[in-house]
């Protein structure tokens, strides 16, 4: 199953993706972040993956210039597709027009990491007030 | 008409916790709205990053006011997968028991809103004097009626004795004949069906586009449900059935929590009946070795998710948590558009909102 998902992927973008075993419970493919639209649509129309449990962003401890994003599907099993972005300007296409259940995960994705997403009219605050100056949270020094 | 937008929360007597929404009416009826979250969000995946593994266990239990069993038992599985252990089968057992026991009195909970917002009070009352009753069990068993400090990293901390058992049978026997009579009005009494019927459908597309788990997800024919699809032990040796309904609308959403209830309770004598005998928690290292772990489990409105990453240290390097609350909040503005200003109340109360679980 999943080595025909890594195939459609690179005949559909040209891209390589590669497999990683990094998660526990979990199949996880790393792809480039520019190929994500067309990956997620892919994986609907071919695969029917419809549900997308969470969107988890994080800076890696020893690669602090990049922030992850890992789109975790569920099918019956896990399935994660993992990409970097560059932390200095992050920016990834939305997906919400293929996932519209997808809104409130890139909102606390934009607001917590500072990620810009494109193809969305505005991204409105989730869950920090109308006036916070701070910056993303999850990206201060500043312990809890 | 002109279109009016009228406010509601964050603090309304309709909402049991805050939520700001700004619902746009035309005349009687809403045409859409938008929602805003927050006003009790306490930042704890942030909190987690700077608490050891142990410590995080209380505050873990603090996601949620109602469904804070589940939530523990989530994450403590995580750790231990990523740990490499398994615990006991009696402590496993022991998880179950208080998750049944919480979602029935989560959905006992809930029909008692839903019912108080429709007029019921009546109903209100009965439906909160018999998860009273659930509530003693838990107390009994753990010492806390709503916080029951159940889980640890290893096992869980109480054991059940011999009377506790019987104890909990009597008390689930004296529920059932209840739950029948609350069985039978959902179904039967007039009010609750010219209120909830055809009200906010959401059908099978919507669910899937929106993501949507859980009671909400089931009322419309999506049969799933992560105590089946995606067990956590000892769930895989349980026999139980899934509830669904096709109408996919408010009374659908009631008939499905109702008769989850029912087949909780039964899962309840179950797991009594075939609980192995045994230890009740094995030894855990307080350090984690480096790895991530995506946990799913079902909580009493759905799936919830837990990504854990750990960088070889005692604190967790990133939690992430996503509760079921957040995919049916996702859903609201679209259940609200095209009904009537009076069928509001029923229709926030209908999918079983927990705020302080989608702030986290």
């Amino acid at each position: 199953m999943v080595q025909d998902i890594i195939t459609d992927i690179e005949s559909e973008t040209g891209n390589d993706c590669q497999k990683i075993d990094s998660i526990l419970n979990e199949q996880v493919l790393q792809i480039s972040g520019e190929d994500l639209r067309q990956v997620v649509e892919m994986l609907k129309q071919k695969h029917e993956f419809h549900h997308l449990s969470a969107i988890t962003a994080q800076i890696l401890e020893n690669d602090s210039d990049y922030v992850e994003l890992l789109y975790h599907f569920w099918k019956g099993f896990g399935f994660t597709l993992l990409l970097r972005l560059k932390k200095e300007n992050p920016v990834i296409d939305s997906i919400i027009d293929h996932i519209p259940g997808s809104d409130f995960y890139e909102r606390e994705v934009a607001e917590m990491y500072g990620v810009k997403f494109n193809f969305r009219d505005g991204i409105p605050p989730l869950l920090l007030p109308d006036d916070w100056v701070d910056g993303p949270p999850m990206l201060t020094e500043k312990k809890a | 008409m002109e279109k009016i937008t009228i406010p509601i929360g964050p603090q309304h007597p309709l909402l049991k916790e805050p939520l700001s929404l700004l619902i746009d009416i035309m005349g009687e009826k809403v045409t859409g709205g938008t929602l805003r979250l927050g006003y009790v969000h306490r930042g704890i995946e942030k909190l987690a990053q700077s608490r050891n593994y142990i410590q995080n266990v209380p505050l873990i239990e603090r996601v949620c006011g109602i469904c804070s069993q589940v939530h523990t038992t989530t994450y403590c599985y995580a750790v231990e997968k990523l740990l490499g252990i398994e615990i006991p089968a009696r402590a496993q057992y022991i998880r179950a028991l208080m998750c049944e026991l919480e979602r029935i009195h989560s959905h006992l909970l809930w029909l008692g809103i839903l019912c108080k917002h429709i007029g019921l009070d009546t109903i209100f009352m009965h439906t909160w004097h018999d998860r009273e009753m659930v509530l003693d069990i838990m107390e009994e068993l753990s010492g806390g009626r709503v916080a029951h400090a159940a889980n640890k990293i290893g096992g869980v901390r109480f054991d059940l004795d011999e009377d506790h058992g019987p104890m909990v049978i009597s008390i689930i026997n004296k529920l059932q004949g209840q739950i029948g009579k609350l069985r039978d009005m959902v179904m039967h009494e007039p009010t609750i069906k010219a209120r909830t019927e055809g009200v906010a459908p959401l059908s099978q597309d919507d669910i899937r586009k929106f993501c949507v788990v859980g009671p909400v997800a089931r009322a419309s024919g999506v049969d799933v449900d992560f105590r089946r699809d995606d067990p956590l032990p000892p769930y895989d040796q349980l026999d139980f059935s899934v509830v669904t309904h096709t109408a996919g609308d408010a009374w659908a959403r009631t008939i499905v929590r109702v008769e989850e209830i029912e087949v909780s309770m039964k899962l309840c004598a179950q797991i009594l009946q075939d609980i192995p005998d045994g230890p009740i928690e094995v030894r855990a290292s307080r350090r984690v070795p480096a790895g991530q772990v995506v946990v799913r489990a079902e909580a009493p409105r759905g799936e919830v998710v837990y990504y854990l990453r750990s960088d070889g240290s005692d604190s967790p390097a990133r939690l992430k948590i996503r509760t079921p609350s957040l995919t049916a909040l996702s859903i609201l503005p679209k259940q609200l558009s095209e009904i009537q200003v009076a069928d509001i109340p029923v229709v926030v109360a209908g999918v079983d909102l927990c705020i302080a679980c989608a702030d986290r």
